[in-house]
């Protein structure tokens, strides 16, 4: 019997325009608690879905379990003992926790009646198998994300589970909640199941881990065993050499700072508490914390999708209400948000319209109509203005590359001639070139008096291009750091990661 | 236990039942007729046709899909059998029965086809398949309304046909219906398939998440058709009871009341986007829309006012539950 | 590459040829100016239904009521016109009535969309559903009001409206023609058009991107009710009465004419141009059923496989231009 129970060798995949995978390799022993790390954009989910058998890829071989595949499809994977649990869980809300474990299983055996009896023993085995409690009658959208990951992977047990790959299993779940799923994982270990454990968090790695392969744009940066690693070391691996970047400078313009945005005491229960801040003018001032700390609740109350319940907003020293995204943006307050493609941009509408669509009482002419003229200056302005690479404006957002199409949505916020610009994540996804493009855009308009919030998970990110930053976790914030010049990266991981990590410890 | 309780009252289906108790109070102080046996029996007869079409009108809804085109299926069904049993002189109640259920599976499965094949949206595929089932059962199998003395024997003696029978004071008698046996006996398979059987799971995970039911390897098209013949299957058996209720047979009938059946669905608690609902729920909203039907003269009110009081009774049970979820989503930040 | 105008071009090269086909077989019923001005009569009604269901489609949504509309303002306006008018009155008063009649009737239309609008935005319930259940309470509403009767006389000056004519073209016509050129303004060159067809795209972004999505829902079902309620006006005046129950055959074939005409069921995408050379087509086969003696039965079949036809096709297109669209990436 092969050692290895995974072995994928030279594996190359390009999309249009992008190498995802540059002849990556990687193996995982049984047993083995292997981690796939790399920032957003590293090729993770690629490789992921190309084990899986759900792609495939250009050059390479897999093997599993001594059995070569040229071809894997997603029914030999299976076969073979893989299992993918992905973010969202795939787990059926209306059915209940017993039979969403014992489903799949079910259907493997062609069976053509159900026994609620056989459902409800496998549900409890599994469950017991990895010591874990949970009401089998309960219906899934009734319980906790942390739950809904047990009944994932109570699910993938069922099915003879050999290796289990988790895609970023942690993003919705406490401290408490990760650790118990990290005792899972050691279950599962100790009965000679594998994890693939697919993660940008560096104190998660560094806490699970045994093996770790480390990906930086489609490339593999090595693989190491987890004594040879620390935070310093994996967080340069992982980030790779510093962009030869001058750090932003906020240039203090006049000695009267224009307060543009002041925040006092904004709660919304269940989202964020006490959260005090003064963004001024020319500032890019970062908020980073782990996924869950609040920073997109809080961002979204200040655009008007999640009214706080308390606490004040002032722009420009004046007390305001923002109740809804008109608010905001008479305001000229603007949010690039997070997921680009199913939350900012209208992917089959043709660029233009993408560009236009938050100016369109500025392109009307005196009979409230679209004005041709003043609609094809606008798209041609801010096409030019932030470097657009299309054949044709009027062309479909769906044929742009997922840098051209960050643009399109900045564009359209640009051109509302905002106060202050909130980007969340602006970033992922984005080749290296679109990135140092988008970061010389945004200094360029914090330079230009533009108050800027740069929300954002990677703290090189962070620390290059704000002069201040917030620390949040829980909804609060933890820390302020009012000259990032001042703090170096790996201080800035340790209070962002390990922070959790101390409470428990 | 105490969770039980819980549970049961989590359910909407149970204050719908007591509305339909309160309401049951309220019209036998008016008219002490209504919760007599006699009354209760005629009820369930009346009803047992409109509760079978909403067992299967609630199938579909269940798997997120939604069919309107079950009444021309149910009185295709009738008249061509009633006309095949005319034309061949067999008097057979059974044969009846097949030819109108073949019927109705075979218009069904079009409909299986045209939405699992070819993933046409269901809501417009049923609507052009109502027009077109009717239209060709106006056009090519006839317009002629069959009078009772027309009629063959066997509907007139089934629709008489009783469970058992009960003699009132001077004599005459009454009875509970066969139809009420029908009834059950389409509730109990219909209940089977979904509890008990990987094909009524997998109707709840398509409508649950149809993504998941795919990667978990459901055969979706094969479902999907499963449920477009059954609910042509009902179909048919209504299309019978229908005819021998009435004692007549006309074409044009049945068309045209799909409102009060997706009222009384809709009524018990299902929801459209799928995978929620119960077939107590739907038997006891066919109750509720039923004994409103009857009633409403009782309350003052002509016959006129029924389909406004349908209109009325979707628009406030769907407004309840979708701002319930509305509400629910606005909560955990998911933008719809 | 002709992007959205490819498909309109297919239907009027369609309409065309079915004029053509119709001439060459029909000539003497189908070529005469009382064949033309009566189908010109016809499409109004029909047409400004299918604009209304339209819109709503647009946004993703549909309306199920715009034929309850009709008839709710229908018998509004008739109540109006008979019960008000008695035969001693002046010539001046009675075009008052009419004026008010017509503008209660459009008021009425307002109000109906606006409750369909409010339901879908604001108490978030599913236009499938919200129109199913104002379709059942605005044709209730109706026959509560004539006790399922219909109302007959109005008087001449109104029914100039649906049977006069300006010129040669029917004045149903001409509002017709009217109404789908305003619509396709809107729909085009204003801020509210542009907005439902994002909307209908991607009603998530359409929020992060600060248009308001609940009032502009309220809009577009307004916009539905009140070309349904115009439509209701002409369908009146035409037939000098009105009662319940009328025009339910509509309802599929509008949703017919507009999925023939281009437009997307899931929302954001047609053309008014479309749409309006798909009733052209509609009525000229509706005409040519009733020279060649069509039964309403058989035109019902017709219409419902056209409809399922239609879609199969365009099903079989969209899997062509993927399968299309891959091989030029991968090739």
């Amino acid at each position: 019997m092969a050692k290895e129970l995974l072995e994928v060798k030279n594996i190359s995949k390009a999309y249009t325009g992008v190498q995802a995978l540059d002849n990556v390799s990687i193996s995982i022993k049984r047993g083995e608690i292997h981690c796939l790390v790399g920032e957003n954009g590293s090729g993770k989910s690629t490789l992921t879905k190309i084990i899986a058998g759900v792609v495939k890829a250009d050059e390479g071989e897999i093997i599993i379990n001594g059995r070569f595949y040229q071809n894997l499809h997603a029914i030999d994977s299976i076969r073979e003992g893989i299992q993918v649990i992905y973010q969202d869980l795939s787990l059926f809300p209306n059915l209940s926790v017993a039979e969403n474990i014992s489903l799949n299983q079910m259907i493997e055996r062609k069976s053509k009646l159900i026994s609620w009896k056989d459902v409800t023993n496998t549900a409890r085995t599994e469950l017991k198998n990895i010591r874990e409690k949970l009401d089998l009658g309960e219906k899934v959208e009734d319980i906790s994300m942390a739950s809904r990951q047990i009944v994932a992977i109570c699910r993938a047990l069922t099915q003879g589970a050999k290796l289990i790959i988790m895609d970023e299993p942690t993003s919705a779940l406490t401290k408490t909640e990760i650790d118990s799923l990290f005792s899972v994982i050691l279950d599962l270990k100790r009965k000679g199941i594998s994890t693939l454990f697919i993660s940008h968090k560096i104190s998660e790695v560094l806490e699970i881990s045994e093996k770790v392969t480390i990906l930086r744009d489609g490339r593999k940066v090595g693989e190491y065993s987890i004594d040879e690693l620390d935070n310093d070391k994996l967080i340069f691996l992982m980030t790779g050499k510093k962009i030869a970047y001058p750090r932003f400078k906020y240039k203090e313009k006049e000695h009267h700072e224009k307060m543009l945005l002041e925040v006092r005491d904004l709660s919304k229960r269940g989202n964020f508490e006490n959260v005090n801040f003064k963004l001024r003018s020319g500032e890019i001032l970062g908020i980073t914390g782990l996924l869950g700390s609040g920073r997109t609740e809080l961002a979204l109350s200040l655009f008007g999708l999640n009214k706080a319940d308390s606490g004040e907003i002032y722009i420009d020293g004046k007390q305001v209400k923002i109740n809804s995204t008109q608010d905001a943006v008479k305001l000229r307050i603007s949010y690039l948000p997070e997921d680009r493609l199913s939350q900012g941009l209208f992917i089959e509408q043709s660029i233009s319209n993408n560009i236009i669509i938050t100016i369109l009482r500025k392109i009307l002419n005196r009979l409230r109509l679209i004005s041709n003229i003043k609609r094809e200056n606008s798209i041609n302005k801010w096409s030019k203005e932030l470097e657009i690479k299309t054949p044709s404006l009027e062309a479909a957002a769906q044929s742009l590359s997922g840098g051209n199409q960050q643009r399109v949505v900045l564009a359209r916020w640009l051109a509302t001639n905002p106060k202050v610009f909130i980007l969340d994540c602006p970033t992922i996804g984005i080749d290296i070139a679109s990135k140092s493009n988008i970061y010389s855009i945004i200094r360029d308009l914090a330079n230009a008096g533009m108050g800027i919030i740069l929300i954002s998970d990677e703290i090189p990110e962070a620390l290059q291009n704000c002069n201040r930053i917030l620390v949040m976790s829980k909804g609060r914030i933890v820390k302020k750091i009012d000259d990032a010049s001042s703090i170096t990266e790996d201080e800035l991981f340790n209070i962002v990661g390990k922070k959790e990590l101390n409470k428990v410890g | 236990m105490k969770k039980k309780i819980k549970r049961i009252f989590s359910h909407s289906e149970i204050y719908l039942f007591f509305i339909i108790i309160i309401f049951s109070i309220i019209l036998t102080s008016i008219n002490p007729s209504f919760l007599t046996l006699e009354n209760l029996f005629d009820l369930i007869k009346s009803s047992a046709g409109m509760g079978i079409l909403a067992v299967g009108f609630f199938i579909v809804l269940l798997s997120g899909g939604i069919d309107v085109s079950f009444t021309a299926i149910a009185i295709a069904g009738q008249y061509i059998s009633a006309n095949v049993l005319m034309a061949t002189g067999v008097d057979n109640i059974y044969l009846a029965f097949l030819i109108s259920c073949s019927v109705g599976i075979l218009l069904g499965a079009i409909n299986g086809l045209l939405i699992s094949v070819f993933k046409l949206p269901t809501l417009i595929v049923t609507l052009g398949t109502l027009s077109a089932f009717h239209g060709a059962l106006l056009a090519f199998v006839g317009t002629k309304a069959i009078n009772t003395a027309e009629l063959p024997d066997c509907f007139k003696v089934f629709g008489h046909n009783n469970i058992f029978v009960l003699t009132r004071a001077d004599g005459t008698s009454y009875g509970l219906s066969v139809y009420a046996l029908i009834l059950l006996g389409v509730v109990i398979m219909s209940w089977l398939i979904l509890k008990y059987t990987m094909l009524g799971r997998g109707i709840h995970a398509i409508g649950g998440n149809r993504d998941s039911a795919v990667r978990a390897g459901f055969n979706i098209v094969g479902i999907q058709f499963f449920i477009y013949c059954y609910v042509g299957f009902l179909a048919g058996i209504m299309g019978v009871m229908h005819i021998s209720l009435l004692r007549y047979s006309n074409p044009m009938y049945i068309v045209g009341t799909e409102l009060g059946v997706i009222a009384a669905v809709v009524l018990g608690g299902a929801r459209i986007t799928g995978g929620t609902g119960s077939i107590i729920g739907t038997l006891l909203g066919v109750v509720m829309i039923s004994i409103l039907e009857k009633n409403l003269v009782l309350m003052g009110l002509s016959s006129y006012w029924h389909q406004l009081f349908v209109g009325l009774i979707i628009i406030i049970s769907v407004s309840i539950t979708s701002y319930q979820n509305k509400r629910r989503g606005i909560r955990s930040l998911t933008f719809r | 590459m002709l992007g959205k105008y490819s498909k309109t071009i297919v239907l009027f090269t369609i309409m065309v040829g079915i004029i053509i086909i119709m001439s060459i077989f029909i000539p003497d019923k189908f070529l005469t100016v009382i064949n033309f001005q009566s189908m010109a009569s016809q499409i109004p009604e029909f047409g400004l239904l299918a604009l209304a269901m339209m819109i709503a489609m647009m946004t993703g949504g549909i309306d199920l009521s715009v034929v309850s509309i009709t008839n709710l303002t229908g018998v509004i306006a008739a109540v109006i016109l008979t019960k008000l008018v008695s035969p001693q009155m002046g010539e001046g008063l009675i075009t008052l009535i009419i004026i008010l009649a017509i503008l209660v009737a459009i008021i009425s239309s307002l109000v109906c969309g606006l409750l369909s609008g409010v339901l879908i935005a604001y108490v978030g319930v599913p236009p499938i559903l919200a129109t199913l259940g104002t379709m059942g309470l605005f044709l209730g509403i109706a026959i509560v009001i004539t006790e399922g009767h219909g109302i007959t006389g109005f008087p001449d000056k109104f029914l100039f409206i649906g049977s006069g004519t300006i010129w040669i073209i029917p004045v149903p016509f001409i509002i017709f023609i009217v109404c789908a050129l305003i619509v396709a303004l809107v729909l085009n060159k204003t801020s509210l058009g542009l907005s439902i067809q994002m909307l209908g795209s991607n009603p998530v972004a359409s929020w992060f991107a600060g248009i308001s999505n609940n009032s502009i829902l309220v809009k577009t079902y307004m916009i539905s009710g009140l070309l349904a309620g115009i439509s209701s006006v002409i369908m009146i005046s035409r037939v000098n009465s009105m009662r319940p129950g009328y025009g339910y055959a509509y309802l599929l074939t509008a949703i017919l004419v507009i999925v023939l005409g281009g437009v997307n069921p899931s929302g954001g995408f047609g053309t008014i141009t479309g749409v309006v050379v798909g009733v052209i087509i509609l009525q000229l086969l509706q005409s040519g059923f009733n020279i060649l003696a069509f039964s309403p039965f058989f035109k019902k079949f017709i219409w419902g496989f056209m409809l399922l036809l239609v879609m199969v096709i365009n099903f079989i297109i969209a899997k062509y231009q993927q399968r299309s669209r891959k091989l030029k990436i991968h090739p």
